[in-house]
């Protein structure tokens, strides 16, 4: 199996700073707990500290750490979407994606990490609760304004950081004063350079502080601390250097009180360390402080710390320029991340010419309001400063032009990719591929011009949309998606919209009910759509016919197909449409190998892997080589057949079509076995077995079972092939399919001649009631039915007690209490509960009652052990 | 098998013998130490006078740590100095004004009286 990353946490953007014993305790809770949800205000800090414990955490999940980041979602029904999208998990027809998602992840160990909850916190809370019911190796990690409220829940509030010493409230006034007397101050060279010296343990870093006097307000666990080892103060340090300031220690007084000021919030510190190159940490101070007198006058409802944010980030915003401003608050149309290209082609509109825009946008990446890659290449902003930008887009009555040219621009983009990707004739792949990569690229943000083309009954621009990217289509293994959106929108009123326009969108709706297997509604819409759509829309017709033909074929109605597949290719032949050339060629090689004619299928085949080849979309030739391969296996002609399959398989690899490799290697795996190549048979079924799993397909499981029972049989183990066919049987009647039963009378006949009757039945029933998994390991290691592996005992766990422990352990089991053992030891009774609290920890047992059960179970050879 | 009652409830007229005093207390030093406290943190502990803040007690001080008692009738504004000044992680209530005043403190987790329990942990597999 190829060796894969085991998590998709992106690299840290700079210095992560403090909060060392709470990644420690994090990471400790992870043991006992299922689901940690870090609860706090925007802009504490959560995401970033979920980070980090995740990252903490990667070498403890053999099955990895995925980081699903729903910020940009707005529809409940993307949580689990975008959780088996990160998985790779894809949607299986006839059943809900949760399950899918739930079967992948049973015996998994790996840590989800859910950020930014709070706006979808029901679904979220659903999802989480049915995977850890279902999972039992599963931790989630969560963060969330909002805790999800679920029974295996535990909320971890994150404070703010560590703020410089003030005292009590009510101690001497003293020692309340800001500024620090000059003497007072710690030589610079307290302050570290990052990553020069490892962050030290407070005792010790007071004692290196040694020479500051001591009189420092010393309430709080770390007396002394130096201030510049104050976790808030070297945040802000770390966020000035990297704005390319330089602190002497005569402003540590001014930062102190502007730590303080902001309440030790980071995102309010990172924003205003990012405007040091300008003001000092004084004059800062002065004008945070100014605003608060402004800001408690008015509601005084919100908690202080959101109140502190706000007023951070609002003061940053008013220290923009008028441009500047324009564009920060422009930018919270788009979903998530965004490059240069789409900001300038929705955001420049008056004040802002589009050449502006680079420049603007670098101006609020210096201000922290803008975060972006290393190479610049990806922007996007933090929940926090998105949701305040929204508010401002609103307020200068530009939410409704800006979503609306969002919505027009992701029309044009998405159009614009799909021609080139599909239509336009002569493109080189280099290009298509290029097209098909931006629009995939594009697909959240054509999520929420679909949200607001359905919130404005703009039906006409959201029925454009729907047909212009193959991101949303079953080939991206989306197979509810598109049905959702095109149903949704032709719900709305659909005054002024042409009946070509709703006729064109039932296409697409045709295509997504294909793949849900829902033929008849299917060929219904297809129907709908080739009777209403234009003459002249002769791409879309053309793919109408292609679609007619699959359906109908899978419906054994091979007439009305044929006749679709020549229509079809009439057209396509008329216009110069290489696709759907190809594609009414593969229609007819379709419809002549169901008829069994295969020297006409073949000449179809080939024609049509030639147009495929002229159009160069490697999805289209995979799928031709695929149509030879299959007319090969049918004249009995491996060799040919396992050629023409391989030939598919980089092209598949390249779109990775996770999906259609699947089957292309199951099928490989088959022909290969028949031609007596076991190794490579074995290899490729792995492959395509392990494919299966990943993706949560349990028709593309059952698929392996089939080829490993051929390569069972032919390698000589008719037991394994009976096994293997008999869990795929079972497999497939779980899902509601049926099996080739032709295949598996003839399997079970020659079984029955050379192992008996009673040993054939035997062995079927026993593949029924196996796991796939099982079943399939059973073929692919070879394992022979006669060496059972004997289950490996649990070791024991007596050694880890000490002696005093097994000794209170052994007195728990005569039902003395705490204080009947502290006399009997001569020990303080919180001594023997601080004992028996290790023992409890060290079994795993949550009550002293086991631990007597434990010790009374384990006395009968006491001497035994030393 | 001793029997020695350690405290009636008041309220209710409970009675808690020394083995389930000890055998509670045992239970909440472990619930206590799997959310992370260690020896010398400070916890705070904001429960009306009987069994379970006997046994809160007793479990922070088995876990090593430093118990820093809140009286449940104090005022919302002392109550929130108190957590305040505490600079605990921890907090065990079910004190519905102590957990307001706990919002925008330091308090990392807050433990009811049920989260002291080993009924209330939860099924995993390691």
């Amino acid at each position: 199996m190829p060796t894969s990353p085991r998590h998709n946490l992106p690299a840290e953007p700079n210095r992560f700073v403090g909060r060392e014993r709470d990644l420690d305790d994090l990471h400790g809770l992870f043991g006992e707990t299922r689901v940690v949800t870090l609860c706090g205000v925007g802009g504490i800090g959560k995401t970033r500290l979920a980070l980090r414990v995740a990252a903490g955490l990667v070498p403890a999940y053999p099955d990895g750490v995925w980081l699903v980041e729903l910020a940009r979602f707005g529809r409940p029904e993307l949580v689990e979407q975008e959780i088996a999208r990160v998985l790779g998990v894809r949607e299986e027809a006839s059943r809900p994606l949760l399950d899918t998602v739930t079967a992948r992840l049973r015996d998994q160990r790996c840590l989800l990490v859910l950020d930014n909850c709070e706006h979808l916190v029901d679904r979220c809370a659903e999802v989480v609760a049915a995977l850890v019911a279902a999972c039992p190796s599963l931790r989630v990690l969560a963060t969330s304004r909002e805790p999800l409220r679920i029974a295996s829940e535990l909320i971890w509030r994150v404070p703010p950081l560590d703020l410089p010493d003030t005292g009590p409230p009510h101690a001497a006034e003293a020692e309340a004063a800001p500024y620090q007397p000059p003497g007072l101050a710690p030589d610079p060279a307290s302050y570290p350079p990052p990553g020069l010296r490892p962050d030290l343990p407070p005792d010790l870093a007071a004692d290196l502080g040694s020479d500051l006097p001591s009189y420092a307000p010393s309430r709080t666990a770390s007396p002394g601390v130096a201030m510049s080892d104050v976790e808030s103060v070297q945040l802000f340090m770390d966020r000035a250097a990297a704005a390319g300031t330089r602190l002497g220690p005569e402003s540590l007084g001014d930062v102190v009180r502007l730590c303080r000021a902001l309440d030790g919030l980071p995102l309010a510190l990172e924003l205003a360390a990012a405007r040091t190159s300008l003001l000092s940490p004084g004059q800062i101070a002065d004008r945070i402080d100014d605003r608060f007198s402004l800001l408690t006058t008015g509601g005084r409802t919100a908690p202080v710390r959101q109140r502190t944010l706000l007023a951070a980030v609002e003061w940053s915003y008013d220290l923009l320029s008028a441009k500047e401003q324009v564009l920060l608050r422009r930018l919270s149309v788009f979903a998530g991340d965004f490059d240069l290209d789409l900001a300038e082609q929705v955001c420049a509109e008056r004040p802002i010419a589009g050449g502006e825009i680079v420049d603007l946008l670098g101006a609020l990446v210096d201000k922290s309001l803008v975060l972006c890659d290393e190479s610049r290449r990806r922007y996007w902003l933090l929940e926090t400063i998105k949701r305040y930008a929204v508010e401002r887009l609103d307020q200068a009555g530009e939410r409704e032009v800006l979503r609306e040219r969002h919505l027009n621009v992701l029309c044009e983009l998405q159009e614009r990719h799909f021609t080139t990707e599909m239509v336009e004739p002569a493109t080189p792949w280099a290009r298509r591929l290029e097209a098909l990569t931006a629009s995939r690229d594009l697909v959240d943000d054509q999520r929420v011009a679909l949200d607001w083309a359905v919130e404005s009954g703009n039906v006409g621009l959201g029925l454009r949309l729907c047909r212009t990217s193959t991101g949303l289509l079953p080939i991206r293994g989306n197979l509810t998606e598109i049905v959702g959106w095109v149903e949704r929108l032709l719900s709305l009123d659909m005054t002024g919209v042409s009946a070509d326009e709703i006729a064109h969108a039932k296409a697409y709706l045709a295509y997504g009910l294909e793949a849900r297997d829902e033929l008849s509604r299917s060929l219904e819409a297809a129907e709908q759509s080739l009777a209403g759509m234009d003459r002249d829309n002769v791409f879309p017709r053309c793919v109408m016919h292609s679609l007619m033909v699959i359906v109908l074929l899978r419906m054994g109605r091979s007439d009305e197909a044929l006749h679709h597949a020549e229509e079809g290719l009439a057209l396509a032949t008329a216009s110069g449409d290489t696709w759907n050339q190809a594609a009414g060629l593969l229609g007819l090689s379709a419809v002549a190998l169901t008829r069994g004619r295969l020297r006409e299928a073949q000449r179809h085949g080939e024609e049509a892997l030639a147009r495929a080849r002229e159009h160069g979309h490697r999805w289209l030739m995979a799928r031709a080589a695929a149509q030879l391969g299959a007319v090969a296996e049918a004249r009995g002609d491996l060799v040919t057949a396992q050629a023409q399959y391989e030939m598919a398989v980089p092209w598949l690899r390249e779109l990775g079509s996770d999906l259609d490799l699947a089957r292309c290697l199951a099928r490989i795996g088959r022909v290969a076995a028949m031609l007596h190549e076991f190794g490579a048979a074995r290899r490729r079924l792995a492959d395509s077995l392990a494919l299966g799993r990943a993706t949560g397909q349990r028709q593309g499981v059952a698929r392996c079972l089939v080829g490993l029972s051929v390569l069972a049989e032919y390698e000589g183990d008719l037991e394994g092939a009976v096994l293997a066919a008999a869990a795929a049987a079972g497999l497939r009647e779980s899902i509601g399919q049926h099996s080739a039963t032709i295949r598996i009378e003839e399997l079970l006949g020659r079984a029955r001649t050379k192992l008996g009757e009673g040993r054939t039945t035997a062995l079927w029933s026993r593949g029924r009631a196996m796991s796939p998994d099982d079943a399939a390991r059973h073929v692919l290691q070879g394992e022979r039915l006669s060496h059972k592996t004997p289950v490996t005992a649990e070791p024991v766990r007596h050694s880890l007690l000490t002696a005093r422990e097994r000794e209170i352990a052994g007195l728990l089991t005569r039902g003395l209490s705490n204080r009947g053992i502290a006399e009997e030891l001569v020990i303080s009774p919180a001594t023997v509960a601080r004992h028996i609290a290790n023992i409890m920890e060290k079994l795993g047992y949550t009550s002293r009652a086991q631990i007597a059960v434990w010790a009374a179970e384990h006395a009968e050879h006491p001497k035994a052990r030393t | 098998m001793d029997e020695r009652i350690v405290m009636v409830d008041s309220g209710t007229g409970l009675r808690l013998t020394e083995e389930q005093l000890d055998e509670r207390s045992a239970v909440a030093t472990v619930q206590l130490r799997r959310r992370g406290v260690r020896a010398g943190d400070t916890v705070l502990i904001c429960l009306p006078v009987g069994p379970d803040l006997l046994v809160s007690t007793n479990a922070v001080i088995a876990a090593g740590g430093v118990v820093w008692p809140l009286p449940v009738d104090l005022d919302a504004a002392t109550l929130r100095d108190r957590i305040q000044e505490s600079d605990a992680r921890v907090m065990i209530s079910n004190v519905r004004r102590a957990l307001e005043a706990a919002e925008e403190s330091r308090v990392r987790i807050i433990m009811s009286v049920a989260d002291l329990s080993a009924a209330h942990s939860y099924p995993t597999s390691r």
